[in-house]
């Protein structure tokens, strides 16, 4: 516990780009231009910047505010430091879901990661095979085969007894991650991110080079070309805006962008001094990922794909799914290129491992940190706990493979469902429980930045209903599919049934802490107030 | 490309860009760390 305290950011601007590094992901670059092209183009960034606005910098804010102030207290997990803002058990107990959520998230996260290292290599060593002079069929049957080749998709077991490629990108990827995590938060994440980013930012800035200066590449479809690409992305339609769906994809796309509702930042942000600020280094962050997914996401994806596929291809790519248009449609679109495409294939693939690692260190830090709060562990020992348990998930996630069932049936219940749970609770402790005019005196305490008093107002009132309105919306259209896609195959049913074992075992762990934290005289009910 | 279109991407990165480089411009010039 010593040393816990002891852990610090080394700077302020350390701590935004290790969020930010945890905000950024696959998303950006894959999820986003396919929803905004789905939901009326240029008239989705509407809805879309409203969310951010009333939803997702408000509950960021929140998050920042709680975690901080938890840090405060000596406590950096997500019970540790909900016990404190909610003055009790109950909401300690609570917050078991931002303990899991991370942990369980990395399960399959890491193995999303492995994916992008996988293209990268078969970049690097022109093992991708797709002749850029075939018919596009052709193409994009070469893409698909190397697609299942690579995520073992046709059945479960096979990235274990036929083609191993997957499980050895797997093997580097969490070591990457497991050497970092050792170094501890300031010489591993930190250190880490501070190069990541500016480089995942280089990276972003040549593609869209290449991307913007395409022209048109075949003289006979001279309607393909750069400024039309840009139109299928951006042209918009505002006929969309009177469909709730629009809205509700818009603050989807919002809040699981920009890593609100993970427990993660309330991690993050316990590591700050007392007086460090919250409320600018919260907006950077937020804009940093803003940047990553309009300024680029927005630019690069769709773009490259209607130059060299057309509008019909496209669209195809875009119905089929965010990581089809990134593995499956991309790699066609890098092959068109012609020479050029196999380096900038590598760049892209390699950009996307960036922003997938920065996004799975901090996952596995707020575990690290709960254990070492919870069971007084050290550093090395709650990280090799951590490595256990990360390999039992991440086998179960690469052993169920067949349709992808066991990472998308966690994706929804974990990585959706309870997030959405997980910001309400988050919103409702700081707003109604701690109180919007201390959380808001505590958020501005050491700020950079002071906010227009209608900001309370919003965060009391508006996020809140907000949240919950997209919530039920979100429930209403797909719970009864979740359902039913939860007992369909073995993969799903395990990756249902982990869930509630980790929350028992989560919370009997928390009793334990409570037991601990208690006896070293820790104030974690907030009976002495640490507001700035 | 319509003018709608080129008008709310122009507007939108102008906006994200716009508002990243005034967070680290703020977040760099302000006083060292001493707290």
């Amino acid at each position: 516990m010593a040393s816990e305290q002891q852990e610090q950011w080394g700077t302020r601007l350390g701590v935004i780009l290790a969020v930010a590094g945890s905000a950024v992901g696959l998303g950006n670059f894959l999820r986003f231009p396919g929803q905004a092209a789905a939901n009326g183009g240029g008239a989705f960034l509407i809805p879309y910047f409203c969310a951010l606005i009333f939803l997702g910098i408000p509950i960021g804010w929140a998050e920042w505010t709680m975690g901080r102030y938890g840090g405060k207290k000596g406590l950096h997990s997500a019970p540790g430091v909900l016990g404190v803002i909610g003055g009790g058990s109950a909401w300690r107990y609570l917050g078991v879901i931002g303990a899991m959520i991370p942990l369980a998230v990395s399960f399959y996260y890491v193995f999303l990661e492995s994916w992008t290292v996988a293209y990268f290599l078969k970049y690097l060593t022109g093992g991708v095979a797709i002749d850029g002079a075939a018919a596009i069929a052709d193409q994009t049957a070469a893409s698909n085969a190397l697609y299942a080749s690579i995520t073992g998709s046709a059945q479960d077991g096979v990235l274990f007894t036929q083609n191993q490629f997957t499980l050895l990108c797997w093997v580097l990827v969490f070591g990457i991650n497991v050497v970092l995590l050792y170094r501890g938060l300031s010489k591993g994440i930190e250190r880490f991110c501070s190069f990541a980013m500016p480089v995942m930012a280089i990276c972003a800035v040549g593609v869209l080079i290449r991307v913007l200066t395409l022209g048109t590449p075949d003289p006979a479809a001279p309607d393909q070309n750069v400024v039309n690409g840009l139109g299928y992305m951006w042209n918009p339609n505002f006929e969309k805006l009177t469909d709730s769906n629009t809205w509700l994809a818009a603050a989807g796309q919002i809040f699981f962008s920009i890593s609100v509702g993970f427990g993660i930042i309330l991690n993050y942000s316990s590591y700050m001094k007392p007086k460090d600020d919250v409320v600018l280094s919260s907006l950077t962050s937020a804009a940093t990922n803003e940047l990553f997914e309009v300024g680029f996401g927005g630019m690069i994806t769709l773009t490259a794909s209607f130059v060299f596929l057309g509008l019909a291809g496209t669209i195809g790519a875009v119905q089929t799914g965010s990581f089809s248009l990134g593995f499956v449609t991309l790699p066609v679109v890098f092959a068109s290129m012609g020479p050029a495409g196999t380096i900038v294939g590598a760049v892209w693939f390699f950009m996307l491992f960036l922003a997938a690692i920065t996004s799975s260190l901090s996952m596995y830090q707020p575990a690290i940190a709960f254990l070492k709060e919870a069971l007084g562990m050290s550093h090395k020992k709650a990280t090799s706990w951590m490595v256990l348990l990360g390999t039992i998930g991440s086998v179960l996630t690469i052993w169920f493979t067949q349709g992808g069932a066991f990472w998308s049936t966690m994706d929804f219940w974990v990585g959706t469902f309870l997030i959405f749970v997980m910001s309400m609770i988050q919103i409702i402790a700081f707003a109604w429980v701690f109180g919007i005019d201390r959380g808001w005196k505590e958020m501005h305490s050491g700020s950079a930045l002071q906010l227009p008093p209608l900001f309370k107002f919003v965060m009391k009132y508006v996020t809140p209903l907000y949240l919950l309105i997209i919530f039920v919306m979100w429930l209403k259209q797909n719970l009864v599919s979740a359902l039913q896609a939860a007992f369909s195959n073995t993969g799903s049913m395990v990756a249902v049934l982990m869930i509630p074992v980790m929350v028992v075992a989560l919370m009997l762990l928390i009793r334990t802490g409570e037991r601990r934290w208690r006896a070293q005289g820790l104030d974690i009910d907030n009976k002495i107030p640490a507001d700035g | 490309m319509t003018t709608g279109g080129w008008a709310i991407m122009l507007i939108s990165l102008a906006g994200v860009w716009g508002l990243a480089l005034w967070c680290y411009r703020r977040v760099l010039t302000l006083p060292a760390d001493d707290s």
